[in-house]
């Protein structure tokens, strides 16, 4: 990188830090001192994310993933805490979509395989968290959080050892079939999973002791509202991102995607393919295991229509609209689920649809299935490939 | 064998059969579309449900049943090749997934679409028959007029197209078409038209089967009619080998069988739980199906 650019990000990284220090000192008599902390350590760590990170990603690429990670982990907080707190629960809610669209990604992108059973396996995860939680109440939140993510595992594992030996649509067709029968699967086992009504959790969830001590005891904002559970699942939505991305970098991740491309070459160079397919399909249940878990956590609840076939159409249009096998598809997918619900009654509202019509109510349907069908003919790799598209082209333009 | 525990065995077998033909027809026009084409079809419910939608709304002009039957066909033709045409036909020799997510969200749209213009509630369609069991000795037989209607109908059709197949030139060249693409074309056969074909073909399968479902009285027809049923086709094709139009139609049968003695022994909502089973079993006992001889994939 030139001299000259390193300097001047380092000028305005010192500027930002200044105006954010100032700031800090002038709200902090009216707020509390731990928001205003928060707001000079974010903008810290963004400028010395930004100007070490094109050195650090080729020297220490993992140190640079956790650095983007932990940017992103600290934006989105940021800017969490100036939204008005009727998105929080739409930020959490797409935080956990967004871990199940990077499993289902990693699926797709790594070993060319698609699940259409998601909705199911974040089911599982929901399920064993409410479970848990309702048998053992005194367990911390994050240990609850990882059983859900090995049972999930687990499930995976049993559904994927018999699929994925097979070339083709087998995986496709036996998720749905998962799918489809994980209600039923659900009513078979009532006394576990409380029937239609579904499970509620034994008490309201509260925050860790540990979270509200790092900020103020007392009356802050992360214990009375509910800012702390979209604190959480954003946290935990940029853990999964820098496993994921170490993952697609690593060993395993490279031979996987050399069997998407080619499963011979990729059995001649002595990859198992039943093993790494098996592999894929374990994480990629893992993680949408976890979101399930996460979105029980915001619920509170949990009920067994959430999880039925449709869930899983709409995980795979998110993902696809995205941006299929990239990361960064699975980070546009959460934020789409975030306020595609918002964004669709507000176009029933200005073009004067009746919102209990039949129209307006399929209106979801009708606009996710047309995307999904124009992206993948047109765009097969979403809009994070569209714009990396675009962007190599820019770039070469400028540089030629 | 008292004579109860008879009837209900005769009970099961025959209101399995009824489940079962349908089961083997979806099977069926799987394998059609997958044997020729390499898409596995997951619009396979949702195109021939449409079909059906429009070729009953002329019974609000008066028409009887049959006519809007035959209607349902020609549109079912009709929808079938257009999908082809404009959907499907940028899908082929892409990776194996992009077909079946477009097929998934053809199945969004398609359903959407439906609801938005015939709403979600059920629709009775008028029944040609009665479906009033039978008796036998005082018990009734799951055998109805209409049963044997649905069961009749189903067999005509599978008829017709091993029929077809077997026996007239036009099936020669659509199974040359489906087992070498370029050989054929290169003896003349038109591979792009009888690819539309195949798929009219199916889809037309698929409306029979549809109204066939629809026309009970217990069901009518929803837009999402045919989504269970499309679950236990596939696992019936899947189970069969996918490459076999005799295994789809005798694992759908089976199936058909096996799950009605599930319901009758266990409960309906075992149904489905217990046809995974069987698929999970039967992938890792047979990968490549039951009914297929083993065979080499490309290298």
């Amino acid at each position: 990188m030139k001299i000259e650019v390193v300097r001047r990000r380092f000028a305005v990284s010192v500027a930002l830090i200044i105006i954010a220090t100032v700031v800090a000192f002038l709200i902090a008599p009216t707020t509390h001192n731990g928001v205003a902390i928060a707001i000079v350590l974010d903008v810290a760590v963004a400028c010395v994310a930004t100007l070490t990170l094109p050195g650090l990603r080729s020297s220490h690429p993992v140190v640079a993933r956790a650095a983007l990670s932990m940017l992103g982990v600290v934006v989105v907080l940021f800017v969490a805490f100036f939204l008005p707190s009727a998105s929080d629960f739409n930020l959490a809610t797409g935080a956990a979509m967004s871990i199940v669209l990077l499993g289902l990604s990693f699926l797709t992108g790594a070993s060319g395989q698609i699940s259409l059973g998601n909705s199911a396996f974040m089911g599982v995860g929901a399920f064993t968290m409410a479970i848990w939680a309702n048998h053992h109440a005194t367990t911390p939140i994050f240990i609850t959080l990882l059983i859900s993510v090995v049972a999930g595992a687990l499930v995976g594992l049993l559904l994927g050892m018999p699929a994925t030996r097979l070339r083709g649509p087998y995986l496709a067709g036996m998720t749905l079939a998962f799918a489809v029968a994980f209600t039923a699967i659900l009513g078979e086992f009532s006394s576990w999973t409380g029937g239609d009504s579904g499970l509620q959790l034994p008490s309201e969830a509260r925050p860790p002791h540990w979270l509200v001590s790092l900020f103020h005891s007392g009356a802050s904002p992360l214990t009375t509202s509910t800012l702390w559970l979209t604190e959480i699942s954003i946290v935990v939505a940029g853990v999964a991102f820098f496993f994921m991305a170490n993952l697609f970098a690593s060993r395993t991740g490279r031979a996987m995607r050399l069997i998407r491309d080619n499963d011979v070459a990729a059995e001649l160079v002595g990859i198992s393919l039943p093993r790494a397919r098996v592999i894929a399909f374990v994480v990629s249940s893992a993680y949408a295991a976890l979101g399930g878990a996460l979105w029980t956590l915001i619920d509170n609840s949990v009920s067994p229509p959430t999880y039925s076939f449709a869930l899983s159409v709409t995980i795979l249009s998110l993902i696809v609209i995205g941006g299929i096998g990239t990361i960064s598809g699975a980070l546009i997918g959460g934020i789409i689920y975030a306020y595609s619900t918002n964004v669709i009654s507000w176009i029933v509202n200005q073009t004067g649809l009746n919102p209990q019509g039949n129209f307006a109510s399929q209106l979801n349907g009708i606009i996710f299935g047309g995307l999904l069908i124009l992206t993948m003919l047109f765009a097969p790799l979403g809009i994070a490939g569209a714009v990396r598209h675009f962007w190599h082209r820019a770039r070469n333009r400028s540089s030629g | 064998m008292d004579a109860f525990l008879t009837s209900r065995i005769i009970a099961d077998v025959l209101g399995g059969l009824t489940n079962g033909v349908i089961y083997g027809m979806v099977a069926l026009s799987l394998v059609l579309i997958w044997r020729s084409t390499g898409v596995l079809n997951f619009a396979q419910g949702a195109m021939p449900m449409f079909a059906t939608y429009v070729g009953f709304a002329l019974l609000s002009y008066h028409f009887g049943y049959w006519a809007c039957a035959v209607a349902a066909l020609i549109v079912g033709l009709a929808v079938g090749g257009l999908t082809e045409r404009l959907v499907v036909r940028g899908l082929y020799g892409k990776p194996e997934i992009n077909p079946i997510v477009v097929m998934v969200g053809f199945l969004i749209v398609l359903e959407a679409v439906a609801a938005a213009i015939w709403s979600s509630f059920p629709r009775s369609l008028p029944s040609p028959f009665s479906s009033i069991d039978w008796q036998l000795g005082g018990h009734p037989v799951s055998l109805s007029p209409f049963t044997v209607y649905e069961i009749g109908a189903s067999i005509v059709v599978m008829l017709l197209v091993a029929a077809l197949f077997r026996f007239t030139n036009l099936g020669l060249q659509l199974r040359a078409s489906a087992l070498a693409p370029e050989v054929s074309r290169l003896l003349g056969v038109r591979v792009g038209r009888l690819l539309t074909l195949g798929w009219m073909l199916s889809t037309a399968v698929g409306v029979v089967t549809t109204i066939l479902v629809s026309s009970n009285f217990f069901t009518g027809l929803t837009p999402q009619v045919n989504d269970g049923i499309f679950a236990f086709g596939f696992i019936a094709a899947a189970v069969g080998g996918l490459e076999s139009p005799v295994g789809a139609i005798v694992a759908g049968v089976s199936l058909g069988i096996i799950l009605q003695f599930v319901q009758d022994y266990l409960n309906s909502n075992a149904q489905i739980i217990v046809a995974l089973v069987v698929l999970i079993v039967a992938l890792m006992v047979r990968p490549n199906g039951v009914f297929t001889k083993s065979s080499l994939r490309r290298v």
